[in-house]
């Protein structure tokens, strides 16, 4: 199997909030070389790195929003999120939980910090991600898949190496907890210092990690610290892990949607017009409503 | 990359690369940073402003504090006191950006300036003139005669994106409704119009 190279490693970009609960560095689309095609399907992760929240009584979070043509994936690393959308989901997602909405046809929702971490306070950290939808499903049902860790199923490394959680997609014979609409993988590495291990996928796939807590080596050569992200080349199949230290780091890898991608604010289209029939929906009331 | 100001002289006023070549030196353009006055009441307002990228608001403070939305201003519209600038008084206003704003600022000087050089232009600033009349009259019709639904449903009509991107009290404070009445509105829009699959 040949080698799958880095194409870039790119350090986190000045944090900016999105509402007042989650303190952010984007990668895709802003970083250089992720933009929306690049990284197809993934076409939008937004990072927050460990960041303390002091305690409050009035919850920070993002109020109603609509999103439309694409699925949002939030990974709990650390801290509550309390979800509800206009179909009618909703949940707490908490450490080492994900929440994949599928937004599609649309979704009016808001995330608040769950009640109790706020009042608390707490070290907040989190990934989200927008997959996108191809063309045919882009106006499908909206669905709601909240995957608890519990339920995650993972593979074992051996000599106590550390595991690896399959969120979507395969590992080593390990099938994801989430189903998707085409394919990704998305992988939740926790890795014991020392350990090595190895990923696999094909050579058309974008993928990319992105390291969450500690350092690692890649390929054996290329050594990378926390909150970095790797892209890797499109040729070759495999790339190898070495955990320099106790670490934590999400695998991205997806089959690219070779569509066009009409992006504005919350929806992703193919086209102008259905961005525009988006926004006219919005208004309208179509996608529902919500209470702020 | 051409500017919007450039598109917009050319498509909707019919300015000539010529003539837009030569009012071009006398352009002043600035960065407004989100949350920046660029007019305050009791100033003399000196410039119109047209909006590159970004969003403008226009409003009053009442005496009890509370701020009255007269206009929006996103991409490629035009905000300014027009009474201020042309009777040289102070303004009852204040001008300020929701988000970073890139404007083009027009004084003057700048008017009779490309008014000379374009006949096209000059043209074009009597129908802006005409045309903002023309906004004012139905604004104060739908203020004082429509309902809350009329008033919302023309609110998105002439700016399709802006439920995206500003709160919804300051929709509320423009449309001279509560935001319980504007949440109310979309509540009964969505019963009429939402159909859940």
């Amino acid at each position: 199997m040949t080698t799958k190279k880095i194409e870039v490693v790119i350090p986190p970009r000045e944090p900016h909030f999105v509402g007042d609960g989650f303190r952010v560095h984007n990668f895709i689309p802003s970083a250089y070389r992720l933009d929306m095609q690049r990284m197809s399907p993934f076409i939008m992760l937004d990072y927050n790195s460990k960041f303390y929240f002091p305690p409050t009584d009035t919850p920070r979070g993002v109020g109603v929003h609509p999103h439309r043509g694409f699925e949002t994936v939030t990974i709990a690393y650390k801290g509550k999120v309390a979800h509800h959308d206009s179909s009618g989901g909703g949940g707490i997602i908490g450490e080492g939980d994900v929440q994949w909405m599928t937004a599609a046809s649309g979704v009016l929702h808001k995330e608040y910090h769950e009640e109790n971490f706020s009042k608390q306070g707490g070290d907040f950290q989190m990934v989200q991600l927008w997959v996108n939808l191809p063309a045919k499903d882009k106006m499908s049902k909206p669905k709601y898949q909240a995957i608890e860790n519990k339920n995650i199923n993972r593979f074992i490394l051996e000599n106590k190496g550390g595991e690896i959680e399959v969120i979507a997609g395969e590992h080593k014979g390990i099938n994801g907890a989430a189903s998707t609409f085409t394919p990704v993988n998305m992988l939740n590495a926790k890795l014991n210092k020392g350990a090595k291990t190895d990923f696999s996928f094909p050579e058309n796939h974008n993928s990319a990690l992105l390291v969450i807590e500690g350092s690692i080596r890649v390929n054996e050569v290329e050594q990378v610290p926390t909150d970095h992200f790797v892209l890797f080349e499109n040729d070759g199949e495999s790339f190898t892990i070495e955990a320099l230290e106790n670490t934590v780091f999400l695998v991205l890898s997806g089959e690219p949607i070779q569509e066009p991608i009409a992006a504005q604010g919350p929806f992703v289209m193919n086209t102008k017009a259905e961005i525009i029939q988006a926004i006219n929906d919005f208004n309208m009331g179509k996608f529902g409503f919500l209470e702020d | 990359m051409e500017s919007n100001f450039n598109t917009y002289l050319k498509e909707k006023a019919g300015v000539s690369a010529d003539q837009f070549d030569r009012m071009k030196s006398k352009l002043l353009t600035k960065t407004i940073e989100k949350g920046q006055l660029i007019l305050k009441s009791d100033q003399v307002c000196k410039h119109t402003f047209f909006v590159e990228k970004g969003l403008l608001r226009f409003y009053s403070i009442d005496e009890i504090g509370k701020e009255h939305l007269v206009q929006f201003a996103p991409e490629n519209w035009f905000v300014s006191d027009r009474g201020s600038i042309y009777f040289n008084e102070p303004s009852a206003f204040f001008i300020d950006a929701i988000e970073e704003t890139q404007v083009v600022m027009l004084d003057r000087n700048f008017i009779e300036f490309a008014s000379e050089i374009s006949p096209e232009f000059r043209n074009h600033n009597a129908f802006l003139l005409q045309n903002h009349i023309r906004m004012l009259q139905n604004r104060i019709n739908l203020l004082i005669g429509a309902s809350a639904e009329q008033r919302y449903l023309a609110f998105i009509k002439l700016y399709p994106d802006l439920m995206l991107r500003v709160p919804q009290w300051m929709i509320a404070s423009y449309l001279g409704i509560t935001p319980e009445s504007l949440s109310r509105v979309r509540k009964e829009l969505a019963k009429k119009n939402f159909t859940k699959q």
